[in-house]
């Protein structure tokens, strides 16, 4: 698996120039506070476009908080974010996605007893009328979908096969390419990689690559750290509700990651 | 034959998809997605050739027409009962609000002189209307379906009892109308195996082929993810109550009309047999799968079982046993079926 260069990636799709010369998701002293607890702090930080962001800190950092704001789940306490230079407020998940931002929960959001296609149309199926009746389209349906893994590389041969006869590889594949498939600006990735095989790894690995080039600014959450090096520009370690530290990924090793979540120096390494 | 099961997530770019499945591997994966169809089917098989041996009058057309005739409530209630089950919910009060209806029609004609055509349009009105507070309580309260559904059970059977006092309410004389869905002829057909034939194919279009029947599958199988996706699931599951609502009068104006009079004590366990019908079909209780062919198929094998057994001479009190003891043996059969291919091997399962 070959990861491109920086420069060769594609920068723009559809926007104007000021929308590329702002970074693509901004966030500015982001707050949030539940009863007693402060999980933020006051997060900067910002991803320029088509950069992948590392995400780490320890359970109860703040992390998954933090991804909630950014993809409308949450409402911050204070802070602003701006989407391509644009200061943004979302209510609902909907806002988050009409702006581009979309997220791939870990628990995937699939319907089991659907088929691939079914799931990777849900809520925008195509639609043709017969006796002017709105029936689903399921030939264009299956054909679309086949064109939607293929275009990602995600080699899923029966878009008829129900989802919960599927690998946990297959099943993140779907829906990141569900996720994909709105054309997002912003993808946040939820543990994508917990679980899998190694080789399901490796495929779901370059599917995030394959995205960032088609100019996608992701955002990846995860615990497997090995993985951050294969795919990640950036790496930012939340750790009591503020950004504790930024690297770039070329100027870090496991090892200070460990350190940088646990937040003193560790000498069990057991991420090695 | 490689299954679909067995293909890995791989990232080469060789030629991926066979253009068309075969026809013998759709069969399969068509079995794998509805094993109670199979074992249901199978059922209707063994009763009708059983009854037709046993019971020289059984296999008869007449006798068919009689069983539709008689059945045709429970078709129409089982095609919506699936649409409720299928959400991961469930409808006890489709019996009393059937007899509710029914009571609202004949009160409409009888006491207020309204026109036929109108008394059968109240009585829609009245059937959907109670699907609607049952829906609301559901998604705008977020009570439990089993215990908003018993609840008004129990207030639309009272409600049909005070409204007629007890008695039973005869359908006006002249009014034929009201009496026609449930014991009318169309030509050598009777009305009421049309209706029913109407609302199964309707009901099973809208589970298989639309936006709607989709989200209703969807909800019962991850109602978060579907609400995730910006589905108003709320909205879906309101209209499947209204809807349940609708049918359950439908259920009522034939039951009625076949009798002639309207009776509140009509449709007592009526939800329980159609209940058992739906899962007899194949119908998932817990939701995330639903056939109302199945169902379908379900009202016909207990209706057959009933009829069969009465032509047989076999006494009444052992139909009721026999009837639960083969819903047992059915569903029993279905649970084994599941998570098995085509071929009866049990598939490596990944849970969800």
């Amino acid at each position: 698996m070959t990861i491109p260069h920086n420069a060769s990636r594609s920068a723009d799709r559809d926007h104007s120039d000021s929308a590329s010369r702002s970074p693509a998701v901004e966030m500015r002293g982001i707050t949030r506070r539940f009863g007693a607890v402060q999980a933020l702090r006051g997060v900067n930080l910002s991803l320029a476009r088509g950069e992948v962001l590392g995400l780490l800190g320890d359970n109860g950092a703040g992390k998954s908080t933090l991804t909630k704001i950014l993809s409308g789940a949450l409402t911050p306490g204070s802070g602003e974010i701006m989407i391509d230079g644009q200061s943004r407020h979302f209510s609902s998940p909907r806002d988050a996605q009409e702006a581009g931002v979309h997220m791939v929960y870990q628990d995937l959001s699939l319907c089991g007893s659907i088929d691939v296609a079914g799931n990777l149309f849900m809520g925008r199926e195509p639609i043709r009328h017969v006796f002017g009746l709105p029936l689903l389209d399921t030939k264009t349906m299956h054909t679309r979908a086949r064109e939607m893994l293929q275009g990602l590389g995600v080699v899923i041969r029966d878009t008829y096969a129900r989802v919960d006869g599927l690998s946990g590889g297959q099943r993140q594949a779907i829906a990141i390419a569900r996720a994909a498939a709105f054309s997002p600006r912003v993808l946040i990735l939820d543990e994508p990689t917990a679980a899998l095989a190694v080789m399901e790894v490796e495929a779901v690995l370059s599917l995030i690559t394959k995205l960032r080039d088609q100019g996608v600014t992701i955002i990846l959450i995860t615990h497997r750290l090995q993985d951050l090096f294969h795919v990640c520009d950036r790496i930012a370690v939340i750790r009591d509700g503020v950004v504790a530290a930024e690297r770039r990924i070329g100027d870090t090793t496991i090892g200070e990651l460990v350190d940088l979540i646990v937040g003193e120096r560790f000498h069990a390494r057991s991420a090695h | 034959m490689p299954g679909p099961h067995t293909e890995h997530l791989t990232m080469s770019h060789k030629p991926t998809h066979r253009r068309e499945i075969r026809l013998f591997h759709r069969l399969a994966l068509q079995f794998e997605k509805q094993p109670g169809l199979a074992s249901v089917l199978c059922l209707l098989l063994v009763c009708v050739l059983t009854f037709s041996f046993c019971a020289p009058s059984f296999f008869s057309l007449t006798n068919f027409l009689t069983i539709l005739r008689q059945n045709a409530a429970a078709f129409i209630s089982a095609t919506s009962m699936t649409l409720v089950i299928t959400t991961g919910g469930i409808d006890l009060s489709v019996g009393a609000v059937a007899a509710f209806s029914g009571i609202t029609m004949a009160g409409l004609a009888t006491f207020w002189h309204v026109p036929p055509v109108f008394a059968l349009g109240g009585a829609l009105l009245a059937g959907t209307a109670a699907g609607t507070a049952n829906g609301l309580l559901v998604t705008r309260v977020g009570m439990a379906p089993f215990i908003v559904t018993l609840a008004s059970m129990s207030v639309f059977r009272g409600l049909s009892l005070l409204t007629a006092q007890g008695y039973s309410l005869p359908l006006p004389e002249g009014a034929s109308l009201l009496e026609w869905p449930g014991r009318g002829w169309l030509g050598p057909v009777p009305v009421p195996a049309i209706i029913l034939l109407l609302c199964v194919v309707a009901g099973s279009v809208t589970l298989h082929r639309t936006r709607f029947g989709r989200y209703v599958t969807g909800i019962g199988s991850n109602e978060e993810g579907v609400r995730r996706t910006g589905v108003n699931v709320r909205r879906v599951c309101l209209v499947v109550y209204a809807l349940s609502g609708l049918a359950a009068a439908l259920s009522g104006i034939l039951m009625t009309g076949r009798l002639g009079s309207a009776s509140s004590n009509i449709g007592v366990g009526f939800e329980l047999d159609v209940i058992a019908a739906v899962v007899l079909g194949g119908t998932s209780l817990t939701g995330g799968y639903g056939s109302v062919i199945g169902s379908a198929l379900g009202i016909l094998t207990l209706a057959c079982l009933k009829n069969g057994l009465i032509l047989a001479h076999v006494s009444p009190f052992l139909t009721q046993i026999f009837t639960g003891l083969i819903t047992i043996g059915a569903i029993w059969i279905n649970m084994s079926l599941k998570g098995r291919d085509f071929f009866g091997i049990r598939k490596s399962s990944h849970g969800i």
